[in-house]
């Protein structure tokens, strides 16, 4: 019996890994294609990789979509969880539910809306009109983290701050960002993650500057190759350690 | 520093619930006020008009003598110590102390050290560097209270601070807290439920029932004179006189606190019944019924050594008869 349950944690571990462990065994691959026998390892994708200026490119662009519009999404969101959290309007619920409802529409769906929005107002395809995309696909994610994170110790220690002097900003500056800090990180951390992972809206709301995936994607088109292994690697590299991040800052148990 | 206090015809209304009625109540500076009550009674919502946390619907509240109609929370010479503590969290015990200082633009050095003075007139000073959650509740409730005294209010307004406490770390605070009090001589207004606890701090107690001020006076007063039904009620047991016992004095009812039933005194309540007794270290506690047809119920608390035989028949008596009326 604990054999048996050890032999599936091992399946399900392979499972879910084998995929990610063999694309980047076989970046270490010799040969000219990403296929078995494995003849490595060697450097020299990664080498071909690091020098494609258009791969570099493309990574900076991912980059910095995903953390301009990660910063919007996580500072709108934030806003909109403080307001509904705080002040009772009429018609809160169906607010909060509006903010919330882009959540449940693909990505596909956003990407071709935005697209022709885009045609009609005239803004052409760009890395600016791919950050707006990820606004609209982080915003009610970092929403609705936020708005679960705001409670009614944190509403008392804000009306305490208000009462020993302090001003409105000071009070979201002292007090309720850095109670909201474990939050505030998460939300921005899986945008992030989100933003850098996401392909359709980048695909179809790019031209000339492109982000990783839109490249990769190009390079795939041209056939297989141990370089797309050597930069899909790195694409998880960077994932990884944001997973790392998350876990040392934000569910690092308090010490008590 | 210290300020008294005016609230002149206040009124608040939620909607159609009139929370508080033409509320008129003046406190003197340095006094140690008790606002008591039942939940509901509007003592909490008094409490934060006070704090400028809620403007009343109508009325005006003066502190040393200026309007505070329009007076935001942070600019009134009141600070309030919530019933959660509201302690930040992710600032030591200095910090949370020094922050009302912070934000009239003291420098570090001159609000660490008064913080830490306010830390130690609450017995704290060794735990300046903790952070709130390594704190027992009467710490942090001790923090709290060094926080908002920390600004030197003229009044400090306190939402049931001890009601999160056990019984015998509530009574132990009771007493640090009038002391404290004594100490910075700051006008304390203080909303509880426990009667028992505005007795042992209070200088003057206000009781609420239902958005209206039934009494207000010394705790002797409140209790031994109290003005209506509600006020002897809720101050302790008492005993409603039958009408033709009563001396002539107005009122719609008359009682007794059941120390001042027994088996002397100046009113002759006639022969009674002894249904039940309970032993309560101090005193028994009876249960008498009295033998004519009304079948009046009394409860008397009777010295040691006074106990009649369970079942016997004895004449009871009542001293300190109070007229009640129905309301103030």
């Amino acid at each position: 019996m604990r054999a048996l349950s050890y032999a599936y944690l091992v399946a399900i571990f392979a499972f879910i890994f084998l995929p990610v462990v063999v694309l980047v065994l076989f970046s270490f691959q010799a040969g000219r294609l990403p296929v078995p026998p494995f003849d490595g390892p060697s450097l020299k994708w990664y080498a071909e990789v690091l020098a494609d200026r258009g791969l570099m490119e493309a990574l900076r662009n991912s980059l910095f979509v995903a953390l301009i519009s990660s910063t919007i999404a996580l500072t709108l969101g934030f806003l909109a969880a403080q307001g509904l959290a705080r002040v009772h309007l009429p018609g809160s619920v169906i607010m909060r539910g509006l903010l919330i409802a882009p959540m449940t529409v693909s990505y596909l769906i956003i990407a071709l809306g935005l697209l022709s929005m885009f045609n009609v107002i005239g803004v052409r395809p760009s890395l600016w009109a791919t950050g707006v995309g990820h606004v609209v696909i982080n915003l009610p994610l970092c929403f609705a983290i936020l708005f679960a994170a705001m409670g009614d110790h944190q509403k008392n220690a804000e009306r305490a701050a208000r009462d020993l002097g302090a001003s409105e900003l000071q009070v979201v500056a002292l007090v309720t960002a850095p109670m909201l800090k474990p939050a505030l990180l998460a939300a921005f951390f899986l945008s992030v993650t989100f933003s850098w992972d996401e392909f359709i809206i980048a695909f179809l709301l790019t031209r000339f500057d492109v982000t990783l995936p839109v490249e990769i994607w190009s390079m795939l088109r041209s056939g297989l190759s141990p370089a797309t292994n050597a930069i899909g690697s790195l694409v998880f590299l960077v994932s990884i350690a944001i997973l790392i991040i998350l876990e040392l800052t934000v569910f690092r148990k308090p010490k008590s | 520093m210290t300020a008294d206090v005016a609230l002149q015809s206040i009124s608040q209304s939620f909607g159609t619930f009139q929370a508080l009625d033409n509320i008129d109540l003046s406190f003197g500076a340095g006094e140690f006020v008790v606002l008591l009550g039942p939940s509901g009674c509007g003592k909490s919502t008094l409490l934060f008009i006070l704090g400028g946390f809620l403007s009343p619907t109508s009325g005006t509240v003066k502190i040393g003598g200026r309007d505070m109609d329009g007076v935001a929370p942070k600019n009134r010479p009141t600070t309030t110590m919530f019933q959660d503590y509201a302690l930040f969290p992710h600032m030591s015990l200095r910090d949370n102390v020094g922050f009302g200082l912070r934000m009239k633009g003291m420098g570090r050095a001159a609000r660490n050290a008064k913080a830490e003075d306010m830390l130690d007139l609450v017995g704290l000073r060794d735990k300046a560097g903790r952070k709130p959650h390594e704190l027992s509740g009467g710490q942090r409730q001790r923090v709290a209270l060094a926080r908002a005294l920390a600004v030197d209010p003229d009044v400090l307004l306190l939402d049931e601070p001890l009601g999160a406490l056990d019984l015998k770390l509530r009574r132990q605070m009771q007493d640090e807290l009038k002391a404290i009090q004594r100490k910075v001589g700051t006008t304390f207004v203080h909303v509880t439920h426990d009667q028992e606890e505005a007795m042992a701090i209070a200088d003057r107690i206000v009781v609420m029932n239902q958005g209206r001020v039934e009494d207000f006076g010394a705790p002797e007063e409140i209790y031994l004179r109290p003005k209506t039904l509600f006020t002897a009620n809720f101050m302790g047991d008492i005993n409603l006189l039958p009408g033709d016992l009563h001396p002539a004095k107005p009122g719609i009812a008359h009682g007794v606190r059941p120390e001042n039933v027994g088996l002397k005194g100046d009113v002759a309540l006639g022969p009674a019944t002894l249904d039940s007794t309970a032993f309560f270290g101090t005193y028994h506690r009876c249960h008498f019924r009295s033998t004519d047809a009304a079948a009046t119920p009394y409860v008397a608390h009777l010295p040691l050594g006074d106990l009649p035989a369970p079942g016997a028949t004895v004449p009871l008596f009542a001293s300190h008869v109070v007229a009640l009326q129905a309301a103030p």
